[in-house]
């Protein structure tokens, strides 16, 4: 780890960073990374291209393509929180899901409970997921227990079993709904964008750009970076390990949170909700890079358009069968993800 | 190494998963039928889903059993019997057919002379296979699939009218309600859920229709369990120029096809639902709100138009505090079939009791053309589907008119 300048202002994405810090950067060369960009994006619109002449009506295909981009911005979002907590802790953290759903049923208690518009609910499920996370990691995963892969992996799903049960014990399997009020939706050259969708997507951009910055330009960030790329190193220099570990978890889990009130509106509130995108989740944080949060985001947005593009090339067929081609191609050619780097 | 690492997890996860789904059921063993059931009450089984992700429904089913319980013994209990009383005894299946099974087992070895259930069609496959061999009567309350009917099973009765049955209907009430309001039917869009359940429900209104002259396509499907958009999907059916759009999904996901028609707007004449899981439950007009309004259905239903059926319901909302639905009605009627087969049977032979329900009349609550009685392969052959609507916020019963609460109203809210 020959690294030791993350507190200066990071230049441009030099070359010769190696290690999993990289993982929380996209760059390993600016060159080859544009490279790769600009075959995603022709293999993207070759997709594209094929599913016109497959579906034989432009607008339907028009509207798979908005669809899947304003979904693929909130898949980002939740699996930005996923790989950050993979990339710093290497925990994989199967609760994440059910955490969103805990984050879900927050949200639709409060709209139920205050009437408060369902976006201000972010003032309170946000911290309160960042709360569960801390308390989840100082409480279950930082301490020798959760030391060993196994035991994470255990501890994890045992978590998103317990608290999906216990959800569905409180409040029941009946399916919740949150209404937006003053929803809308207008007309984007053809297709259709509801003003719930739009919002869930600007506010999953907005929240991977200030989780960008947190860690490329803040100290806290820098912090991170350091424990991620290597720990013992970052306690010689004085970070807190322990301590960063314990946020970063927090953090990744009120991304989950942020997802959930953004995405609330667009769904229907089950205690099981979360295994859906649980799947999607990780999906997409191996395909944008294990670790790289802005990897996610592209990942997410990826994963969305390809789902849509399924249904119109396999009528009948369940998108994920499109989602899981992608991915095992993706691992065979790159196993370390579109935007991962070799470690 | 990373990779490798998710890999295992994923993989520790399956392991853990399918471990945790085989827990839990104990096979009892086929032998102990008939233990002490000439003694005490007269046993009832009743499997539902009390817990897990239908636990709403299996829980209104359960307590819709009870009611006719209850309704029987306050009437002076089985009267061949001397006045011998009726009892519940209560399995949940979670929703898996093994559990289903292995409860089904119990209650056979608890002495119970019949079972009703199952609320899906995987349990009821299932059970279905315990009562043949236990020799002990089975019978539906809500179960959509016909393929358990086409086994020659001797000890399976079914009360609610099925898929095919709900489809057919759902073909010829479109083609005589749009014909009645000048606007005949031309194109249908078909969207519905992959599985047996939607699927089947696809081919048996494509079937139909196309026997009246009715054009069905695009026929579109997707994922119930994943799927978080339909957009792309309505768009679809707006390209394709259909003027009536037919959906068969569960509730979720066909509230969320409502919500693309609300944005999309096709340029349609009725939204159709066929066996819908969403679109006659008054939870839908509550979550959906304008949405909903003029969506039809073609389902099974309780007799809105029966007096002793407003009642059971009435009665059902001050005990539990909940509208009773279809599916408790259902589970009533299926009760009553089985204390009516013992009452005439004489006894708790569940072979005797057996050919007495296959011969049996029983008046039900739910919407039918004639007492419940059971063709040779064991369905009702009167059931009717019934075609209902949403009219200002609330599930009116439509058509066919001897069953209508109130007029159809061809048309959908964003084209008046």
């Amino acid at each position: 780890m020959s690294n030791s300048g993350t507190k200066t202002e990071p230049p441009p994405a030099p070359a010769v960073r190696r290690g999993p810090l990289a993982r929380l950067s996209p760059g390993d060369g600016t060159g080859a990374l544009l490279k790769r960009a600009a075959a995603t994006g022709g293999l993207v619109a070759v997709a594209i291209a094929i599913a016109l002449i497959k579906s034989g009506s432009g607008l339907v295909v028009w509207q798979s393509v908005v669809t899947g981009l304003l979904m693929g911005g909130l898949y980002g979002l939740i699996a930005m929180g996923l790989t950050l907590i993979f990339g710093v802790l290497d925990i994989v953290n199967f609760a994440h899901g059910a955490l969103l759903a805990i984050a879900m049923f927050i949200a639709f208690g409060v709209v139920q409970g205050t009437g408060l518009h369902p976006y201000l609910t972010l003032l309170v499920a946000v911290p309160a997921l960042f709360l569960i996370g801390a308390v989840v990691h100082r409480g279950l995963l930082s301490g020798t227990g959760g030391a060993s892969l196994e035991n994470q992996l255990l501890i994890t799903l045992g978590l998103s079993l317990l608290l999906e049960n216990g959800l569905l014990m409180f409040f029941g399997a009946e399916p919740k709904n949150v209404a937006l009020p003053g929803d809308f939706q207008f007309s984007l050259f053809g297709a259709v964008v509801s003003g719930a969708r739009l919002y869930a997507f600007l506010g999953a951009i907005a929240i991977g750009a200030l989780l960008f910055w947190l860690l490329r330009r803040t100290r806290f960030g820098t912090a991170i970076r350091a424990v991620a790329a290597n720990g013992p190193g970052a306690e010689l220099v004085g970070v807190n390990v322990r301590r960063v570990h314990t946020l970063t978890f927090a953090i990744g889990t009120a991304c989950a949170g942020a997802a959930a009130v953004l995405a609330a509106p667009l769904v229907t509130v089950t205690p099981t909700l979360g295994e859906q995108f649980n799947i999607t989740a990780f999906v997409v944080v191996v395909l944008g890079g294990m670790g790289n949060v802005a990897g996610a985001l592209v990942g997410g947005l990826l994963i969305g358009l390809v789902e849509q593009l399924t249904t119109i090339y396999m009528d009948g067929q369940s998108s994920l069968l499109g989602v899981f081609a992608v991915f095992l191609i993706v691992l065979f050619l790159r196993p370390q993800g579109l935007f991962g780097r070799r470690s | 190494m990373s990779a490798r690492k998710l890999a295992a997890g994923l993989g520790a996860c399956a392991v853990l998963l399918a471990a945790a789904g085989c827990g839990g059921s104990a096979p009892s063993g086929a032998a102990g039928v008939a233990a002490g059931r000439d003694e005490g009450p007269v046993k009832i089984g009743a499997l539902h889903p009390v817990s897990g992700a239908n636990a709403v429904d299996g829980q209104q089913m359960r307590r819709g059993a009870q009611l006719a319980v209850d309704a029987i013994n306050a009437k002076g209990g089985i009267r061949s019997l001397g006045g011998r009383k009726v009892e519940l005894e209560t399995g949940d299946t979670q929703g898996k057919a093994e559990v289903g099974q292995s409860e089904a087992q119990r209650l056979i070895s608890a002495g119970a002379v019949g079972l009703v259930g199952t609320y899906q069609s995987a349990v009821s496959t299932n059970v279905a296979v315990v009562a043949e061999r236990n020799r002990v009567p089975f019978v539906m309350d809500v179960t959509a699939s016909d393929a358990i009917f086409s086994n020659g099973y001797e000890y399976s009765f079914r009360v609610q009218p099925g898929s095919a049955a709900i489809a057919g209907a759902a073909a010829r009430y479109l083609k005589e309600v749009s014909q009645q309001a000048g606007k005949p039917v031309k194109k249908v869009a078909f969207l519905h859920e992959q599985t047996d359940f939607g699927s089947g429900a696809a081919e048996a209104f494509t079937a139909a229709a196309e026997k009246l002259g009715v054009e069905v396509g695009p026929n579109i499907s997707y994922d119930a369990l994943t799927v978080s958009d339909l957009t792309a999907q309505i768009t679809q059916v707006k390209a394709s120029g259909a003027d009536v759009l037919a959906v068969a999904g569960y509730y979720r996901d066909s509230l969320l096809a409502a919500k693309a028609i609300a944005a999309v707007k096709p340029r349609l004449n009725a939204v159709w639902g066929v066996s819908n899981g969403a679109y006659d439950q008054p939870k839908f007009v509550t979550d959906g709100g304008a949405l909903g309004e003029r969506y039809f259905s073609t389902n099974y239903h309780f007799d809105a138009k029966n007096q002793q059926t407003a009642g059971l319901r009435a009665g059902y909302q001050r005990r539990y505090g909940a509208p009773m639905r279809t599916g408790a009605v259902l589970a009533y009627d299926a009760v009553q079939v089985i204390a009516q087969g013992v009452e005439r049977a004489g006894g708790t032979d569940a072979e005797k009791v057996r050919d007495a329900i296959a011969s049996s009349k029983v008046e039900p609550r739910t919407v039918g053309t004639g007492p419940i009685a059971f063709a040779p392969n064991g369905d009702n052959k009167n059931a009717l589907p019934v075609l209902m609507q949403v009219q200002n916020g609330q599930v009116k019963q439509v058509y066919p008119a001897e069953k209508a609460e109130s007029k159809p109203n061809y048309s959908v809210t964003w084209r008046s």
